[in-house]
């Protein structure tokens, strides 16, 4: 059954070997230089006090620059899409494409049951496509070290990940991926036995696969393990948003990007609270009549003063591989019960 | 060693057909006694028809004294055909054309003289082989 | 003898339409059967049921004994050819004979190769570009090589040019003699089937009209013609299988115990064809009916 599963699984083998073989040398290509981007940014040695705002340029600087911002961006699709086309590609034709072809038949009247067969056959295609996507998560770590090493220093940048919890960059690194990669394949052996036929199911694997990976980020990732509360004074607030414009409407929104005490950090939510800690998105009178246009500051000195503070739900940096963990987890076992099922169904009845 | 063949559209069973090749074969001396049959694989295969409707001739073939089966080697001539002895053809030719020419006279023509003659001819060799 | 399949009360059902329905049953072993019937009649279904392919919706089915497609054991005793002799269209010859190696214990390598060999075909030709007769000629080598008791057949040439179809017969013929097979293969030409089956179950409107030895089916039925009657008029030991009638003259196809002795009929036999033919249209209602009005 190996050398079958092998022989069956070579075209499909041998692309993943082109394909990483390319990605590898992409990667071999730039990584020197960016290590030199970066000896030559003065990052290494750096002053402490000085760092975030100097790793801060550096990164904007890369932005600018435009090759490595787009060669990062290029990698982490690449790691996010591998799953899904891993699980399109050699996952839904697996039963459906011998059902279409009638090599079922044939594959299935041999001496070995179809348990043993599908055994195989999972075994060897979701394995290689979790080894595919790790060894694209490995080099795409090696070669972005220097940038994650600017992060460490407390750069911030809305281009290059700067927090691990961001959604992409939580679902590129680490160990997410591989749960992703046998979720993926897993999805897409079911939809081919359930559906029979291999374009339809490379479809709807795509679909759910996709809805998967909106649903996670926006609704399950956060809820994993219960969030942290804490109330912050405003003056270490970032960003505002004032509806109606100007310093002077009475509504105003306030984000918050960084906890202090908490570097790295994942903030899940923040709301304003007035002095007696109920949720208030309307100035107190005082902090309205500022006429002043510059009084950004200002106005954000007098709502502290009248006791308005930031009431921010957050997640310590300290859980993310807790979170990596379960997240992987719930992959997994979902991974584990899509192939349950198609050993069930294989197993009683067929066309 | 002979070899066989098949009219499928002489309504003729398979099998009759096969046995009756044999005695043709022995009749015109082309199978002697002591010669082996073809396999009962060759025939089936050459002919594409069923190992069994061969098996079944050969027995019968076994039956009629014709032949015997030796297991593992194959299946040989045992009998000779006789024709009878010349003598007794002259005599049996008279009485033929005698009842043919009675059977003209009743009216029968030669359609149903021969249908009369295939039919008794078929029952009573169907009586001897059951 | 094992029967080489048993079935009592077989049906298989997809959603509302029953695809086989009320099928019992006993196909000795050591013989070819001919599965014979329309297309849609059921044969593909019952063919999937022996070999394990689909399971049963109501009623049982054993074959060789045991319970079909269960376990390695009785997958090797059961070789199946189904339709289109579908083969790894990116797989050479040589590699298809590795897979049957392989994937069973009891295969045989040397009858594989000489059987490859004598069909004149380059081991490393890719099995997609081989002609229909070719296929199924490789797809035969890889169900018999495998030495099983039982070789099941889904309308094995129903595809094939006249000299294909005759040398694949030839090869299936040569196979059973060698390896004393029981074969089951389906058809809906009964022509194609005659020369090769010995036992012939008959399929129409899903279910089994006819079942039993050749030899038998047709010592026991009988052509009757004669003046137009009732067919109601015969003895009780003969079933009438499909009547026509003229106004003037009545002829029924019947099976019968014993001879029909009534001097009225002329009695003839009926061909194998004609015989399978009366049953698939009795069951489907189609051919020409003719009521017959009673005479008073």
């Amino acid at each position: 059954m190996i050398w079958l599963t092998w022989r069956q699984f070579r075209a499909q083998a041998f692309t993943a070997v082109a394909a990483l073989a390319a990605f590898a040398i992409l990667l071999a290509a730039t990584g020197p230089h960016l290590v030199v981007l970066y000896a030559a940014s003065g990052l290494s040695g750096c002053h402490p006090a000085s760092c975030a705002g100097l790793a801060s340029r550096w990164l904007t600087g890369l932005y600018i620059g435009h090759t490595y911002f787009m060669l990062y961006e290029f990698s982490i699709a690449v790691i996010l899409l591998a799953p899904a086309v891993t699980g399109l590609f050699w996952g839904a034709p697996l039963i459906a494409g011998e059902l279409e072809t009638g090599t079922a038949a044939l594959a299935w009247n041999q001496s070995v049951t179809r348990t043993r067969w599908l055994a195989a056959k999972l075994a060897v295609g979701g394995l290689t496509a979790m080894a595919v996507t790790e060894g694209l998560n490995l080099m795409q770590a090696w070669w972005a070290a220097p940038i994650g090493r600017a992060v460490g220093l407390g750069a911030t940048s809305t281009f290059f990940a700067a927090s691990r919890f961001n959604s992409f960059a939580f679902a590129s690194h680490g160990i997410t991926p591989l749960g992703y990669a046998a979720f993926g394949y897993a999805l897409g052996v079911t939809a081919g036995a359930l559906i029979r036929r291999a374009v339809p199911a490379m479809a709807v694997t795509l679909a759910i696969f996709a809805a998967a990976q909106i649903a996670m980020p926006l609704w399950i990732r956060p809820n994993l393990l219960p969030a942290e509360h804490a109330v912050v004074p405003v003056t270490s607030l970032r960003t505002i948003t004032l509806q109606g414009g100007g310093p002077h409407s009475s509504q105003f929104h306030l984000g918050t990007e960084n906890l202090p005490g908490q570097p790295g950090a994942w903030i899940l939510s923040a709301g304003t609270v007035n002095a007696a800690g109920r949720a208030t998105s309307t100035a107190p009178a005082p902090c309205t009549t500022r006429p002043s246009e510059e009084s950004t500051h200002a106005f954000i000195e007098c709502l502290a003063s009248q006791g308005i503070r930031e009431s921010v739900a957050y997640q310590p940096a300290s859980r993310y591989w807790a979170f990596q963990w379960t997240e992987t987890g719930i992959y997994l076992a979902a991974a584990l019960a899509l192939s349950g099922y198609c050993f069930w169904r294989l197993g009683r009845r067929l066309t | 060693m002979i070899e066989f063949h098949l009219d499928g559209r002489s309504g003729v069973a398979p099998y009759l057909q096969l046995i009756h090749q044999v005695r043709q074969a022995l009749r015109l001396g082309l199978l002697h006694e002591g010669d082996r049959l073809p396999k009962v694989k060759d025939v089936s295969a050459g002919l594409a028809i069923n190992p069994n409707t061969v098996l079944k001739a050969y027995r019968l073939l076994e039956h009629e004294g014709l032949a015997a089966a030796r297991p593992g080697i194959g299946t040989f001539v045992t009998g000779t055909l006789d024709g009878g002895p010349l003598a007794a053809h002259g005599p049996l030719r008279r009485d033929l054309q005698r009842w043919l020419a009675k059977a003209r006279r009743a009216g029968l023509d030669d359609e149903s003289i021969e249908a009369l003659f295939v039919s008794t001819f078929r029952s009573a060799a169907e009586e001897d082989i059951a | 003898m094992t029967a080489a399949i048993t079935a009592e009360g077989l049906g298989k059902r997809y959603r509302s339409k029953w695809a086989l329905a009320d099928c019992t049953l006993s196909v000795p072993a050591g013989h070819v059967v001919g599965l014979v019937g329309p297309n849609g009649a059921g044969k593909t279904t019952l063919l999937g049921l022996a070999t394990g392919m689909l399971a049963p919706s109501t009623g049982t089915i054993e074959v060789l004994g045991g319970r079909p497609g269960s376990g390695r054991a009785q997958l090797a005793r059961v070789g199946y050819l189904a339709q289109g002799a579908p083969v790894y269209a990116g797989l050479s010859v040589a590699d298809h004979l590795r897979l049957g190696a392989r994937l069973n214990p009891g295969w045989d390598a040397g009858l594989a190769r000489s059987r490859v060999e004598r069909l004149d075909l380059d081991p490393r030709q890719k099995a997609g570009t081989l002609s229909g007769g070719q296929r199924a000629q490789l797809a035969l080598a890889l169900a018999v090589a495998k030495r099983p008791e039982l070789l099941v057949l889904d309308e094995p040439v129903a595809s094939l040019d006249p000299l294909a179809r005759r040398e694949f017969l030839q090869d299936l013929m040569e196979a059973t003699a060698d390896q004393d097979l029981s074969v089951v293969l389906s058809s809906h030409l009964i022509t194609d089937i005659e020369r090769v089956c010995d036992y012939l179950i008959v399929l129409a409107g899903s279910r089994v009209v006819a079942a039993g030895p050749s030899d038998e089916l047709l010592a026991t039925h009988r052509l009757l013609s004669g003046p137009r009657r009732d067919p109601g008029s015969l003895p009780g030991g003969v079933q009438v299988i499909s009547a026509s009638h003229t106004d003037v003259q009545s002829t029924l196809l019947v099976r019968s115990t014993g001879p029909v002795l009534d001097p009225v009929w002329i009695v003839s036999e009926i061909s194998l064809e004609d015989l399978v033919l009366a049953y698939m249209s009795q069951a489907t209602g189609r051919g020409r009916r003719n009521h017959l009005e009673v005479q008073r």
